[in-house]
């Protein structure tokens, strides 16, 4: 299983380096602009993974069994390795530059700086004419946070026990409900929020309620992995005291985990809300409504005064959310 | 003639990583005894146990308690079995952050109804049995304390009230003073002995030192690496049985 992983490890390797040297690279030292063949691109990547590949097989010098700790090089295969490591790295590097235009020239060209100065002085000096208007966008996102909290917090609660390995282990339809779940989880997780807000504000059009279904989502991901890894960690002791009085399931499930679990899950679930406001900001800017979709407004007018006002109320209003929920989950240990 | 309220007949028992825990145990309890098992750690005393009020399931052999076969049952007759038979613990096993009587009134979830005890509703007849079993093993005043508040031997007491509250016709205890001081250890056994002797309690008891064996047992069993290697009273454990038990280098300690 290993070794496989090590063999991908080795053709992705091979044929990124190829494929940035072919289309990236050369055609920017010869000065080709935008125009990079495709074809070549495809056949030196193609040549990279061979070599790669080649390399681990036939020279033992392979570098994902060395990044996996499956290999050990000697003698020449260690300078093989050394070399393509290198070479990797380097080709990476100069590639990434030039993906990423990095261009000093510009961040220290006269416009530049002028213009850097001008958004600067705009931003330390707010516009509090809008201050109303931004305060209630404030309340919108933090409430979107909370209603999103509120609602995932029971279908987390009710999802975390049947993902849960220790609730499940008992025969293979429960293992096989534990393990699907798991996978369900994951997923949802590794979609970012800001893409269920788009998918939302297309579902129940642009607004708050968009950001909130998005943020249902992601929470109900994220907590139900913290509340079931909590139930993973539980003491079986009392579990066998009161399966041994001949309670039911459901009554060793509340009586003998719920109560080792309800302080961790208000802490998690009081971060969570802290994180929510955070995102909520962010998910407004593609339409979930709040201080996130008013700031995107006001920078698409270049009104940087204005937006001034609402970069400092977003930043109190997370600092003095995470003072406090570091003090209450402080307070709950 | 008596008729044994627990038979075990080649009982064996393989934990699914293959490790063979029990290996054809076969003894009878009968009503009113105070049977120890005693045997190093590892040699499946607590297996055992588990397999008598089925936390765990035989792998093969049976076990007859009351005239009913409960070696496979599931289900709804598995808990009434369980709630038939009390158990305690060597680390107590309470829920940390509730009060002494919740802990007490959870031995009667088994004769509770599911959604009842959820909602906190116990009959008023359990209550009265509840602060009854807290009189009985010395502690009513602490009814309302939390019980991870409660000394170790304290904790032990209310373990003790929880399966009292089973009302069990037998009473499994697992090295119930494995974690306790000497003296606290010989106040926990002899409310065992008085359940025992004055409610005609069946007790089968896990135990580590041989003095509190020959204070409280009225029958011994040993087991050794899963096999049963003695049956008899406690003033027969020689010295030569103590070492086929614990091992050649062992030396007995006293507790007192």
């Amino acid at each position: 299983m290993k070794r496989l992983l090590a063999i991908v490890i080795d053709l992705l390797l091979g044929a990124a380096v190829g494929a940035l040297l072919a289309s990236v690279i050369v055609p920017a030292l010869l000065d080709a602009g935008e125009t990079s063949d495709f074809t070549a691109g495809l056949y030196a990547s193609a040549l990279g993974a061979a070599v790669f590949a080649l390399a681990g097989i036939a020279a033992k010098a392979s570098i994902g069994g060395v990044s996996l700790g499956i290999d050990a090089p000697e003698g020449r295969s260690i300078r093989i390795v050394s070399h393509l490591g290198w070479l990797t790295l380097a080709v990476f590097i100069v590639g990434g530059w030039i993906i990423t235009a990095i261009s000093p020239i510009e961040f220290f060209s006269g416009d530049g700086l002028a213009g850097a100065g001008r958004i600067f002085q705009a931003l330390v000096t707010p516009e509090f004419d809008i201050i109303g208007e931004a305060l209630s966008a404030m309340v919108v996102t933090i409430f979107t946070a909370f209603m999103a909290t509120v609602i995932a917090v029971p279908i987390s609660f009710v999802l975390s026990f049947p993902a849960a390995r220790n609730v499940m282990s008992d025969t293979p339809l429960t293992k096989s409900i534990y393990v699907v779940l798991r996978i369900v989880l994951n997923i949802m997780r590794s979609m970012e929020p800001i893409i269920w807000a788009i998918v939302f504000s297309v579902w129940v059009g642009i607004g708050p309620f968009a950001g909130m279904l998005a943020l249902v989502v992601h929470t109900v991901a994220s907590l139900t992995k913290q509340y079931s890894e909590q139930i993973e960690d539980v003491n079986s002791g009392p579990i066998e005291a009161i399966s041994a009085t001949g309670a039911s399931r459901i009554q060793v499930l509340w009586f003998a985990i719920v109560p080792q679990c309800v302080i961790p899950f208000l802490s998690f679930t009081i971060y969570r809300w802290d994180i929510n406001v955070r995102m909520a900001t962010i998910i407004g800017f593609v339409g979930g409504g709040g201080i996130g979709t008013l700031l995107t407004q006001y920078q698409g007018l270049a009104k940087y005064n204005e937006v001034g006002t609402l970069v400092i109320l977003i930043t109190a209003v997370v600092w003095i959310l995470d003072v406090m929920s570091a003090r209450v989950r402080e307070a709950l240990r | 003639m008596m008729q044994p309220l627990l038979s075990v007949r080649n009982l064996t028992l393989t934990y699914p990583n293959g490790y063979q825990a029990l290996k054809g145990i076969s003894f009878d309890v009968m009503p009113g005894e105070f049977l120890v098992i005693i045997g190093l750690s590892g040699s499946g005393k607590s297996t055992l146990l588990r397999c008598l009020n089925r936390l765990l399931e035989p792998t093969s052999g049976s076990v007859t308690f009351s005239n009913h076969d409960i070696t496979h049952i599931q289900g709804e007759a598995l808990r009434e079995h369980r709630a038939r038979i009390g158990m305690i613990f060597q680390h107590f096993n309470l829920i940390p952050r509730h009060s002494v009587l919740k802990n007490v009134l959870y031995g009667a979830l088994g004769t509770t109804p599911t959604l009842n005890a959820m909602l906190g509703r116990f009959s008023d007849d359990a209550m009265q049995r509840a602060q009854k079993a807290l009189q009985v093993v010395g502690i009513p005043e602490k009814a309302d304390i939390r019980a991870d508040s409660l000394s170790g031997g304290q904790q032990q007491r209310v373990a003790i009230a929880r399966a009292l509250m089973q009302e069990p016709q037998l009473l499994l205890a697992d090295e119930p003073v494995a974690s306790l001081d000497p003296s606290t250890s010989h106040s926990v056994m002899s409310y065992l002995e008085r359940i025992n002797k004055e409610m005609n309690t069946t007790v089968i008891c896990n135990l580590h030192f041989l003095s509190l064996v020959r204070q409280y047992a009225t029958r011994v069993i040993a087991l050794k690496g899963g096999e049963m290697v003695f049956e008899g009273t406690p003033q027969e454990i020689t010295d030569e049985w103590f070492r086929t038990i614990y091992g050649d280098d062992a030396v007995e300690v006293e507790i007192r």
